[in-house]
């Protein structure tokens, strides 16, 4: 892997959630990937393997107990280099949440909300208005201007999503991390969204970390992939490999576990 | 440790405003002490008897001297009946807690029984009756409410008497007290039993709306087992915990009452000793509401944090060994024992 | 064992009248895993739950008749219904979070199961009762973990918890809604194959709705799609996997990302379910089939039959149709 490819560099990080003075949770325990410049990076694992927490130290939403991660050549958890470069920091990073319900402000209008980023960086917007601005990237995400001023609770599950989307792209970001994007959503909106997601990527050519627990659209939408298990980052290894021939055994597990839609192959995995 | 130093600034600092507050509002201190004879003071007499009161003095110099004798536990003496404050209190306090405790268990337990009661009929005739008529009657003022309670049954009808505690001469006769208490009663209860009954009525079908409900109705068991036995179960700590803090409240609606019915308790205390500028009985009064307030909240915070569910992931912690396990996919080895496996 | 015939059910709303299950018939033999399929908000949980008679009171049972053994259940009341709960058929449910009540120990939860049943039994036969009901769905060191909360336990643990309490009476039929969607993926195999060997030992005759037709291939001996509140097609899992028949089925298959694999897009179908509060005319599906006829606007397809065990609600299975090649036919080849 050339140098100048890399454009998110996670050495050793570790994260621990104090819960008393005496106990405490290993969130996450000395993980360390890389992702290159327009490369869509999967991480996989069960509820509580810590994939969630990896997102936030990449935000810098929490700030790790071990370990560095290295943005563009900056360390993200240095606060006097954090400090130094914050506006590329903010704008070039983006986050979407797993729940658009929660994660979107009710009170603010679909418009007000695409626009909200540019308007706290003072940026002008280059298509005159923000809302001609919004208009634009609503248009993007498979959306109409109908919506521009209606209310969160106004849209469906998969309409807030697009919404969360396009706040996302508005900056024009470089890294977009998605935790668990699609989870909440019904299978059939699964689907629209994460072939949005691939159409936006091809378009824009920003570095994508898609946080999952569904193998099926890992394998489908990504490049490469981590496993992760109790904390630990037990395998990485470009898609089609690691689906073709997992090396550990988790990750053959994990495989083994996911039901085929084939009667006659499910049958003799039961016997 | 802390929250007792966080409840005694509380303390000290209720003390020193109502002590400046009580002594900016207009009025004469000496008319309660002196009574009509103040109309016929001359100045010197009037400088002699604020001077012997303690009036002449700047108010800060007047509030160190009264923190000063409070703590030799003298809280000084009352200006009307001229008596030791606490004493005067003494002799009301009991009216009082007889009139706030039976009040509030009274609302406690018929609160219960009635939410229950909408609960189980939810959205029926009767539910809907009693929803209705219970907002309209909690709107009521007390006050008003009392008026027209005393109009009918002791004007009109002559059934109950109209005000006291007892009839002059029968002290003793618990009879009679109870006679007394009963309209005065009514209004406490009557006035705040739908909130408390609403409130329950709506937690427990939030409850009965929840999934394990579903489970349990599909186990066969009865609907009074359900709601006994699981719903009011769930509900119960935070019942008790809002009950705590609203202790002062439903005290506080009795001061009103007290003073429509002119029952000698602390409502009435209050009432006369912030009219008549009777300074030192209005502050320690004041002092002893405040204490209760605090006190009933910290009642509250507790229940709170007993059920408070992070209270609950602690112990989830403590018995980490036997959920690691539980979590872990049988059979399958610690990441930890296995190298990673990275390609690129 | 079961048999459903025509049963509509609608819940009545200030929005209007929502018809969330149409004329729905199905059979459910003794021993037998019915998969019931389909998007969310087809109707398929107020089937099962309509059966069990656990709707709130804003649903009514319009019409349709529902036997069990022969006997005609539609009419049963609350007492009756109760009598029946636990003992003839059973629930279990999508979230084992939420279907358990919190401050009751587990144990105590399946306790009361088994009691409702055997009012009169001791203590100790009612302990010895729950460790072997707790020990059948695979819960290891029961008489140390029957004290426990669950929110000591993990999700797996808790569905394991929610079926010792819906087996406690050793029910006829057990209706599964979705209890597997909000585990993990690991957990979910390890539930289905639970799921699979109970129904084989005790011999429950099973319902079992879900939107993943992975589970539907792993559990089911017969499937039944549904859409839009009705049954558009049902049949052995061998028929519907490898010979489906409705443009609609043809729809979900086409939707695994199994199906996508190497090309650019998922598929989807297009455009949205309808709501249930007046359903089109027609067929319901007729304005997202890529193969819809003319018909279909008009007048509601029947069901077709395909085979004795195989029926489909189509109008491309009339013999006037068109012949269509099955876009999925190529997927198991």
């Amino acid at each position: 892997m050339k140098e100048e490819e890399i454009l998110l560099d996670v050495q050793h990080l570790s994260h621990i959630f104090p819960i008393t003075r005496k106990i405490s949770v290993r969130a996450v325990d000395d993980v360390s990937f890389k992702i290159r410049r327009g490369e869509i990076f999967g991480l996989v694992g069960e509820s509580g393997s810590g994939k969630s927490t990896v997102a936030r130290c990449v935000m810098n939403i929490y700030k790790p107990s071990g370990g560095r991660i290295i943005y563009k050549g900056v360390d993200v958890c240095d606060s006097r280099q954090f400090r130094k470069n914050k506006r590329m920091l903010q704008t070039t990073r983006q986050i979407i949440f797993q729940d658009s319900d929660s994660s979107l402000d009710q009170r603010m209008k679909v418009c007000d909300i695409i626009s909200e980023p540019m308007r706290i960086q003072h940026m002008t917007p280059p298509r005159g208005t923000m809302r001609a601005e919004a208009e634009f990237q609503m248009h993007y995400v498979g959306l109409n201007a109908d919506y521009l001023d209606k209310y969160p609770s106004e849209l469906s599950g998969g309409q807030r999503q697009r919404v969360a989307i396009a706040r996302a792209l508005v900056m024009e970001p470089e890294l977009l991390v998605a935790d668990e994007p699609v989870a909440a959503l019904d299978v059939s909106i699964q689907a629209q969204i994460v072939n949005l997601f691939r159409h936006l990527q091809k378009e824009h050519g920003f570095s994508f970390l898609f946080i999952a627990h569904d193998l099926a659209m890992v394998e489908f939408l990504c490049d490469r992939v981590g496993v992760m298990y109790r904390g630990k980052l037990v395998e990485t290894a470009p898609v089609k490999e690691l689906f073709a021939n997992p090396k550990h055994p988790y990750t053959k597990r994990l495989l083994s576990a996911i039901p085929i839609p084939n009667p006659r192959i499910e049958r003799q995995k039961g016997l | 440790m802390r929250r007792f130093l966080t409840f005694l600034i509380s303390i000290f600092l209720l003390s020193a405003v109502v002590f400046y507050m009580s002594r900016l509002a207009p009025g004469d201190p000496l008319v309660s002490y002196y009574g009509d004879r103040v109309e016929k003071m001359s100045p010197a007499e009037r400088e002699w008897a604020e001077e012997k009161l303690g009036l002449d003095d700047p108010l800060s110099i007047q509030y160190i001297r009264w923190l000063e004798n409070v703590f030799h536990g003298d809280f000084g003496i009352s200006y009307k009946y001229k008596m030791d404050v606490l004493e005067v209190i003494r002799g009301r306090i009991g009216n009082t807690l007889i009139l706030g405790g039976v009040g509030f268990l009274l609302i406690f337990v018929f609160s219960l029984l009635l939410g229950i009661f909408c609960a189980w009929h939810e959205d029926r005739m009767i539910d809907r009756v009693i929803c209705k008529a219970g907002t309209i009657i909690s709107c009521i003022p007390e006050f008003w409410l009392s008026l027209v309670l005393i109009l009918v049954f002791s004007v009109n009808l002559q059934w109950l008497p109209s005000g006291g505690a007892y009839t002059i001469g029968r002290e003793g006769d618990a009879g009679d007290r109870i006679w007394h208490l009963i309209l005065p009663m009514i209004i406490v209860v009557i006035n705040h039993l739908w909130y408390y009954a609403y409130m329950i009525r709506n937690k427990l079908l939030e409850e009965v709306r929840a999934d394990y409900v579903l489970l349990a109705r599909s186990k066969g068991l009865k609907k009074r087992n359900i709601m006994f036995r699981h719903c009011l179960q769930n509900i119960i700590p935070s019942y008790l915990s809002i009950m705590a803090i609203s202790v002062p409240h439903i005290l506080g609606g009795t001061y009103i009452i007290e003073t429509v019915f002119s029952y000698p308790g602390l409502g009435t205390l209050s009432y006369e000793s912030a009219r008549y500028q009777d300074y030192n009985l209005l502050m320690v009064l004041c002092i002893m509401s405040g204490i209760l307030v605090i006190v009933c909240n910290m009642i509250a915070q507790t229940i709170n944090e007993r059920i408070d569910p992070r209270v609950k992931m602690n112990e989830l912690v403590c018995t980490m060994d036997i959920t690691s396990e539980i979590t872990g996919v049988a059979g399958m080895p610690d990441a930890a024992d296995t190298a990673e496996v990275t390609r690129v | 064992m079961l048999e459903v015939k025509n049963l509509s059910v609608s819940f009545y709303t200030p929005k209007g009248e929502v018809e969330a299950v149409r004329n729905v018939s199905f059979t459910l033999k003794a021993g037998e895993v019915l998969a019931v399929v389909g998007e969310s908000g087809c109707g398929k949980s107020v089937l099962c739950k309509s059966i069990m008679k656990l709707l709130p009171s804003s649903a009514k049972i319009k019409s349709g008749s529902i036997c069990i053994n022969g006997v005609d259940i539609t009419g049963y009341g609350e007492q009756e219904m109760r009598k029946m709960r636990g003992k003839i058929f059973s629930m279990i449910f999508q979230d084992p979070m939420t279907a358990l009540n919190p401050t009751m120990p587990v144990g105590a939860q399946i306790a009361e199961a088994v009691k409702v049943h055997r009012p009169r039994i001791s203590k100790a036969e009612l302990k010895c009762q729950v460790i072997e009901l707790m020990a059948l769905v695979g819960i290891d060191r029961p008489e140390e973990r029957m004290k426990l909360y669950p929110y000591h336990f993990s999700g797996g643990m808790r569905q394991r918890s929610v079926m010792a309490i819906a087996l406690a009476g050793y029910p006829d039929i057990l209706f599964a809604d979705e209890p597997t969607t909000a585990l993990d993926v690991t957990i979910q195999g390890q539930i289905l194959d639970l799921l699979r060997d109970i129904q084989r030992r005790l011999k429950t005759a099973t319902v079992f709705v879900t939107h993943d037709l992975g589970v539907v291939a792993r559990v089911a001996d017969r499937v039944a799609v549904m859409y839009a509140g009705k049954i558009v097609e049902i049949g052995t899992a061998d028929e519907i996997f490898y010979d489906p028949r409705h443009p609609y089925t043809w729809g979900l298959m086409r939707s695994l990302p199994a199906f996508s694999k190497g090309k650019d897009t998922l598929y989807t179908i297009p455009g949205m379910p309808p709501t249930m509060i007046n359903p089109p005319k027609g067929d319901a599906f007729a304005c997202r089939n890529e193969y819809a006829l003319a018909i279909d606007y008009e007048e509601e397809p029947p069901m077709f039959r395909v085979t004795d065990t195989h029926y489909a609600a189509t109008w491309l299975l009339d013999e006037r149709a068109p012949k269509i090649e099955s876009p999925v036919a190529g997927l198991y080849r």
